[in-house]
């Protein structure tokens, strides 16, 4: 093993603040002009591309489907009285009063220059909604590709989940395999109302030199529920996300949970903060990492400020590269005495012990390694909503760590 | 089958196994006795290839071939299996999802798998985890299946009567000597194998041809397995370093 020097090692944290990120090196956000006119146009990379984040336009999906490809949009409308999926301007247009309820109502527009840039340029994207006690069976989809070397993507999406609804929102988030960089910046607010469940499942597919901005609020009502899923195949150059759940309302609930690979030259800062200020509501947070030699940050922060709240955050990270960083921060804030928190975190390399025995059954040294990781990915929690997608995806990071070792 | 040609092996620089010399033929099944601490483990582990256990001198030979140098699952293909004393377990693996490994590579038979799953009553564990929290019993029979579906030419058990209640001693038999059966029709003509307990309570569901005694690193005697065991209870370990086993051999 490569030993480092001390000049080569810092007890400072690796967080965002001391990344020097030059956005500037990126174009401006596209104007509102249609690139393509028909999803036939796509090609056949683009096609694949989509595919990896778990899209696929061609099937007939009820629950209705989202493609924004640059600036050109396509809906396809769900066939379930109750779902709307409409452009977030058009939107505006037909209900005007939503933009006053929901638009930068659960996220600040002054939290960063990235939000400010969404405020200002009044970004499209989807606006969602599922009427009251409409349970929607199958996923909806959502895409978001981006086409153009070095360009920049901002959108901005609101969900609204009325009393009772139920929907699995997927949303991959990738561009054409033979596009490098670009800046994707994406605001998302979800208003989750009584007793109503909202499964977010974020996939991401990114080249290597994209930076991404995820800006994501959710609001929780009464005995509502938020679970949201992210998976990062490939990460991009930089990403930093920190989601906040408000969990408003009484007996309200939220589930993050995160799974990536990160390698060399990519830096992941992936957090999640839940704020229970609802009587008797509940936080789990879940983060796994498999890291190549990038430097990743799991960070989490649950906070109980009401009473019978309850908390447990997981943060674990493998190392397969003598090089990599992993920073897991998981954090509990107790501001009522009834508050009951845990935590727990966990970085190592693979136990080669294991690897050993697996071997002596039978796999090769490849094989037991993948298998040892989608183990450690399968984080052994319900992950509803979770199909073959999903385990596809868990797969595919599994082989790739395999390969890596 | 196996021949083990004046072996020595260090662990974490420290030599652990001084000279080991042990042939074991095609059709036949020894037990390797020893207390506590006197290297079983790590010569089983040695032949397994784990990549800790440094060869410093000496040669293992299986089926004609030089084998030191190969890896795990090289050995593994070319017929040997193991049944380990502590297996590890191991997080977030399934047994169903090694198995489904195992399987299609090996065999490629679904119905065998399906059979083999029902016929040893393997299905409540296939969820959990690999070793997670199972007795010991459990364990081995755990380690044993996974075996029996690799179908190996040579079966080496470590402590395979370990923590085992009765109950599940008879299984644990039973299921070795499935493994060992080679041909149904021709139930004399078996697999071959190493068996290394220091209880001997497997001995009482298997019949093996030969023992030998391991101390400190080296074979110091072989000979009859019930006639050694039974000098075992009798004296201890230490009849063995008397040199009893020329006379032994004489006897047989």
């Amino acid at each position: 093993m490569k030993t480092r020097t001390n000049t080569e090692i810092s007890v400072k944290s690796v967080s965002s603040n001391d990344i020097n990120m030059d956005l500037s090196i990126f174009n401006d956000i596209e104007e509102d002009q249609p690139k393509i006119d028909s999803i036939d146009e796509l090609k056949e990379d683009e096609i694949n591309s989509l595919q990896s984040v778990g899209i696929n336009l061609n099937d007939n999906s009820e629950a209705g489907k989202f493609f924004m490809y640059g600036t050109s949009i396509f809906t396809f409308l769900p066939q379930i009285d109750g779902v709307e999926i409409i452009p977030l301007k058009k939107a505006f247009v037909i209900y005007p009063e939503i933009k006053d309820k929901y638009h930068f109502k659960a996220i600040d527009e002054n939290q960063d220059e990235f939000t400010q840039t969404a405020f200002k340029k009044e970004q499209n994207g989807y606006f969602i909604r599922v009427r009251k006690n409409v349970i929607v069976n199958e996923p909806l989809h959502t895409a978001l590709f981006m086409h153009r070397e070095m360009s920049t993507m901002c959108i901005h999406n609101i969900v609204v989940l009325e009393e009772g609804a139920h929907l699995h929102l997927i949303t991959g988030c990738t561009s054409g395999c033979t596009i490098k960089g670009g800046l994707h910046i994406a605001i998302s607010e979800h208003f989750v109302g009584k007793g109503a469940k909202l499964i977010n499942t974020m996939i991401h597919n990114w080249g290597t030199d994209f930076v991404v901005r995820p800006r994501t609020a959710t609001i929780v009502d009464d005995d509502g529920t938020y679970i949201s899923n992210y998976y990062s195949v490939k990460p991009p150059k930089h990403i930093q996300t920190d989601p906040f759940t408000h969990l408003s309302g009484k007996n309200a609930s939220a589930k993050y949970m995160t799974v990536l690979a990160s390698f060399p030259g990519t830096y992941c800062d992936i957090g999640g903060t839940v704020l229970m200020d609802g009587e008797n509501s509940g936080a789990e947070l879940v983060a796994r990492a498999v890291n190549h030699g990038g430097q990743v940050i799991q960070t989490g922060l649950l906070i109980g400020a009401a009473k019978e709240t309850r908390a447990h955050v997981d943060c674990s990270g493998l190392m397969l590269n003598d090089n990599g960083i992993i920073e897991a921060i998981p954090g509990l804030r107790a501001m009522h005495p009834d508050a009951r928190m845990s935590h727990e975190a966990a970085i190592g390399r693979i136990d080669i012990g294991e690897v050993n025995y697996l071997q002596s059954k039978g796999l090769n040294e490849m094989q037991a390694i993948a298998l040892i990781i989608r183990g450690f990915l399968d984080v052994g929690i319900e992950v509803e909503g979770l199909g073959s997608e999903m385990a596809e995806i868990i797969n595919e990071i599994a082989e790739l760590s395999g390969h890596g070792e | 089958m196996l021949t083990i040609d004046n072996l020595h092996v260090d662990v974490e620089n420290k030599e652990v196994l001084k000279g080991i010399n042990l042939n074991i033929p095609d059709n036949e099944v020894h037990t390797l006795f020893g207390p506590n601490g006197s290297g079983k483990s790590v010569l089983i582990s040695t032949l397994m290839g784990y990549p800790e256990y440094k060869i410093t001198q000496g040669e293992i030979i299986f089926n004609n071939q030089k084998i030191n140098d190969l890896s795990i699952d090289e050995r593994v293909k070319l017929g040997l299996g193991v049944s380990e004393q502590r297996p590890p377990t191991i997080k977030g693996v399934k047994l169903k999802n090694l198995i489904e490994l195992l399987v299609p590579g090996i065999l490629g038979d679904e119905v065998f798998k399906r059979n083999m799953i029902d016929h040893y009553d393997m299905s409540k564990f296939l969820e959990r985890n690999i070793n997670d929290g199972l007795s010991g019993g459990e364990m081995k029979k755990s380690e044993l299946f996974l075996v029996l579906i690799t179908k190996p030419e040579f079966l080496i058990l470590d402590e395979p009567d370990s923590g085992v209640d009765p109950e599940h001693m008879i299984m644990i038999g039973s299921m070795i000597n499935e493994t060992l059966l080679k041909e149904r029709c021709e139930p004399m003509v078996r697999n071959s194998g190493l068996i290394a307990t220091h209880s001997a309570a497997i001995l009482n569901y298997i019949h093996t041809d030969k023992a030998h005694v391991l101390l400190d690193g080296k074979i110091h005697c072989s000979g009859n397995p019930a006639i050694m065991m039974d000098q075992i209870r009798k004296n201890g370990y230490s009849y063995c370093i008397k040199c009893q086993n020329n006379l032994m051999e004489d006897q047989l």
